[in-house]
């Protein structure tokens, strides 16, 4: 009897330990709920691979945040990273939206903005930006790059310049001095060295056999934001401000037009449009067979790290290569460049706007943001960044950060894409002869009109 | 084949008149139905991946539908349906330009590589010792079954600059002839018609081949006891015998032509220059999946898809003509006899 009280005792209390761990193990699992979080970025690998990777950090210290706030919930990351082209991207992401499985964080260019708010895909961020000071930390001017119709869509990730990179060591073939060389950026700055100018030093090295014919002055070889400068530099606008349409300037667009057809017609220049990206374009540049070109301050990483690591990667290129603004293009003019920032927007589909905000703001601190940047040459979005202890060891970030004053944007337009399309198309035909300047001109005009109609401003 | 039918007609215990009458309707109704359960799997799948995507297509070659209006545009309401992109397409400024290309793209590739080419190796290979035959047709099957990335890397490492270019380092070097050029730069058109040429011909070439070992040997060796040339063998004995497959391979090889792009999309992407190398196909692919600011127009792209495949069905209804088909896949007259 005593023998059968102890067993049922002891029976008592396995039960009673076991209800008690399984109540706890269920309770545990009610009180907390994994949430996975598909973050979807470009990058181009390994340089820009900060820009997803950071998300992966930014989980930890959110879980962390969220147990000792009392929060059940807890975040994942689902990271979608790769170096797709920006037309597949962003269908990527439009047609995901439409079969319901948009990414929560879509990481894009900023001109995107318009057609993705228009459609209703990403949400405005106005309101929830005020529970995450950090985001007060942000250069005031990037803000105009992600807000469209007066609202805040998305959040500045990282900035740029887009600098005319010159070669040292062909201009001293040229007979220039270390001194002429040295001040070239600031007399570019000045309005002293205009794009004609560039073009007449280009047209020299020509003549001359130091750069073969057509490789006196290159842009990029395909259709992209570096254009929209030097319509900007010729007076041209966008957008207008009034009415927040498209905008294209004809007297503007003349002159746009007149200098890349002189560019090819009579300077030596522009042997560059549709060559291929890596078999050509970078390691003619990168190649020292090329004279002025314009880039962008993240391409300095990667020349480093992909075609001149052999030379001695950056040391080779602070002695070969230099940089200075877009020139002006007229004497005294105003010399530009043009920021194009990419922005975290949220998608509407996300369930859980405030955490995937909160993962945002993680990323857009100091550390995570200088470890992008420094890793790929971009500029830092955020104040005092230059100050930032880690920031400062990069030499290119320091001595390209004063472009930044003089940078301009594209449009948030959801029409910018045609619009953009319909301007290349006519350079492309001017530099290829196809089109004098007026007809260029024309073309644009017809073609803009006909695929936007009233959208767009003709002036 | 036996059927059930047909087993109590043999003398086999035998069914009430009912159940007779029954069999045959069953057997009957399988009769017909069979070769539909046959083409049911097949009918399936055309219907699927090529009617339905088809008829889309075809209405979407109607609509504006793009990145901007994508689930806001009710693309399939006949009230947003309107002829505008093909008007769009035929006063394009650089219409003349692309149909020129393709025109070009196709005659050429057609004429040197797809047919000529194909035609010369497979005369060759039939005319030197067999086995030495067989190997250098399985050399020319090379690039057909080579994965096409793979491919289109290894011309653009042959065409590239000097020094790493092997066509610059290794022969125009050399001989003396350029300056090192990115050779795909300078002339895009020489190697868009190499490269596809080179896996084009390969098509043509083993069904030459075959054609011409079937012909029967007494005829070449009557030819040659008349005191025939080779060249004259060939121009009266083989070529006329080769005739449906040679007429085969022409417009197949052409309708081939007129909707592939994938090569020249990897080796050029249509430039270097403006449209320099563009065809129709390739501008119907950039129009609806690609743009650099991502405004993919699959409204007016499909419109170019559209406007290709009429263009293709009026080409394979003028072959058909013209070669007079229905005459070569005939009986032949002696057989009937």
């Amino acid at each position: 009897m005593k023998k059968l009280a102890m067993k049922s005792g002891i029976m008592v209390v396995v039960l009673a330990v076991s209800l008690f761990l399984v109540g706890g193990v269920v309770s545990y699992g009610q009180e907390t709920e994994t949430i996975t979080f598909t973050v979807r970025t470009r990058a181009k690998p390994p340089m820009e691979n900060w820009r997803g990777d950071n998300f992966l950090l930014a989980a930890e210290e959110l879980n962390a945040d969220l147990k000792t706030a009392g929060d059940p919930r807890r975040v994942e990351i689902e990271l979608i990273q790769d170096n797709m082209d920006w037309g597949p991207y962003v269908s990527e992401f439009v047609l995901g939206y439409g079969a319901g499985e948009a990414p929560d964080i879509w990481l894009t260019g900023h001109e995107h903005i318009g057609a993705q708010a228009e459609a209703g895909r990403i949400i405005v961020l106005d309101e929830m930006l005020k529970e995450f000071p950090i985001f007060n930390l942000i250069i005031d001017g990037l803000w105009d790059s992600t807000t469209y119709k007066g609202k805040v869509w998305g959040i500045p990730q990282d900035a740029e310049a887009r600098p005319l990179y010159f070669n040292k060591a062909l201009l001293k073939k040229l007979g220039w001095s270390n001194t002429e060389i040295a001040v070239l950026p600031g007399k570019i700055e000045k309005g002293e060295f205009t794009l004609y100018d560039m073009l007449k030093t280009a047209k020299e090295a020509v003549d001359r056999g130091i750069v073969e014919p057509g490789n006196g002055f290159w842009t990029r070889p395909k259709n992209g934001p570096d254009f929209t400068a030097f319509y900007y530099a010729f007076g041209g606008e966008t957008i207008d401000p009034a009415t927040g349409k498209l905008v294209f300037d004809t007297a503007a667009g003349l002159r746009y037009y007149k200098f890349f057809y002189d560019a090819v017609q009579t300077y030596g220049s522009m042997g560059c449009l549709g060559l291929d990206w890596s078999g050509a374009w970078h390691p003619g540049v990168s190649g020292s067979k090329v004279l002025f070109w314009i880039g962008g301050t993240w391409q300095w990483a990667e020349w480093a790290e992909k075609f001149l690591k052999n030379l001695g990667g950056e040391a080779y290129m602070w002695k070969n290569f230099g940089f200075g603004l877009i020139p002006a293009a007229e004497k005294g003019g105003k010399p530009n460049s043009l920021t194009h920032p990419l922005a975290y927007l949220i998608s509407s589909q996300s369930k859980y706007p405030d955490l995937a905000l909160a993962l945002v703001a993680k990323v857009s601190n100091y550390g995570p943001n200088t470890r992008h940047a420094i890793a790929s040459t971009h500029l830092g979005i955020l104040k005092g960044q230059t100050e930032y202890k880690f920031y400062k060891v990069s030499r290119l970030l320091s001595e390209a950060l004063y472009m930044l004053d003089y940078t301009t944007f594209l449009p948030n337009n959801p029409y910018w894409g045609p619009y953009s399309t319909i301007t290349y198309e006519a350079l492309a035909a001017a530099v290829a002869g196809d089109f004098t300047p007026e007809e260029a001109v024309d073309f644009v005009v017809d073609g803009l009109q006909r695929e936007l109609g009233d959208k767009v401003i003709i002036r | 084949m036996k059927r059930k039918g047909e087993i109590g007609e043999r003398g086999l215990p035998s069914l009430p008149i009912s159940l007779k009458a029954k069999n045959w309707v069953f057997s009957r109704l399988e009769g017909r139905l069979a070769p539909y359960a046959f083409l049911t799997p097949a009918l399936i799948v055309i219907t699927l991946f090529f009617f339905i995507p088809l008829v889309m297509v075809f209405v979407l070659s109607f609509t504006k539908l793009d990145m901007t209006n994508f689930g806001i545009l009710e693309w399939w309401r006949p009230a947003n349906w309107s002829l505008d992109n093909y008007v769009k397409i035929f006063t394009n400024r650089f219409f003349p330009k692309i149909l020129a290309n393709t025109l070009i793209y196709v005659a050429l590739t057609l004429a040197f590589f797809n047919v000529g080419m194909a035609l010369v190796i497979a005369l060759i290979t039939t005319h030197i010792n067999r086995r030495a035959g067989f190997a250098f047709r399985a050399l020319w099957l090379l690039p057909r079954i080579t994965p096409v990335v793979v491919y289109i890397m290894m011309w653009k490492a042959l065409s590239g600059p000097a020094p790493m270019g092997i066509i610059n380092k290794y022969l125009l070097g050399p001989l003396g002839i350029g300056r090192g050029e990115y050779l795909l730069n300078t002339h895009p058109w020489v190697f868009v018609i190499l490269v596809n040429g080179f896996i084009g011909a390969s098509f043509g070439m083993i069904l030459f081949s075959s054609a011409i070992e079937a012909i029967p040997k007494d005829y070449t060796t009557a030819s040659k006891v008349d005191g025939a040339t080779t060249l004259q063998t060939i121009r009266y004995v083989v070529l006329p015998m080769i005739k449906w497959p040679l007429l085969f391979v022409t417009t197949y090889q052409t309708l081939s032509l007129l909707t592939s792009f994938e090569q020249i999309m990897l080796l050029t992407d249509g430039g270097p220059g403006l449209y320099q190398t563009e065809v129709w196909a390739l501008t119907a692919y950039h129009r609806a999946l690609t743009s650099y600011f991502g405004n993919t127009q699959w409204g007016y792209g499909s419109a170019w898809a559209v406007a290709l495949v009429v263009i293709g069905v009026i080409m394979a209804i003028v072959y058909l003509r013209v070669f007079k088909f229905g005459e070569l896949v005939q009986e032949p007259k002696i057989d009937r006899l």
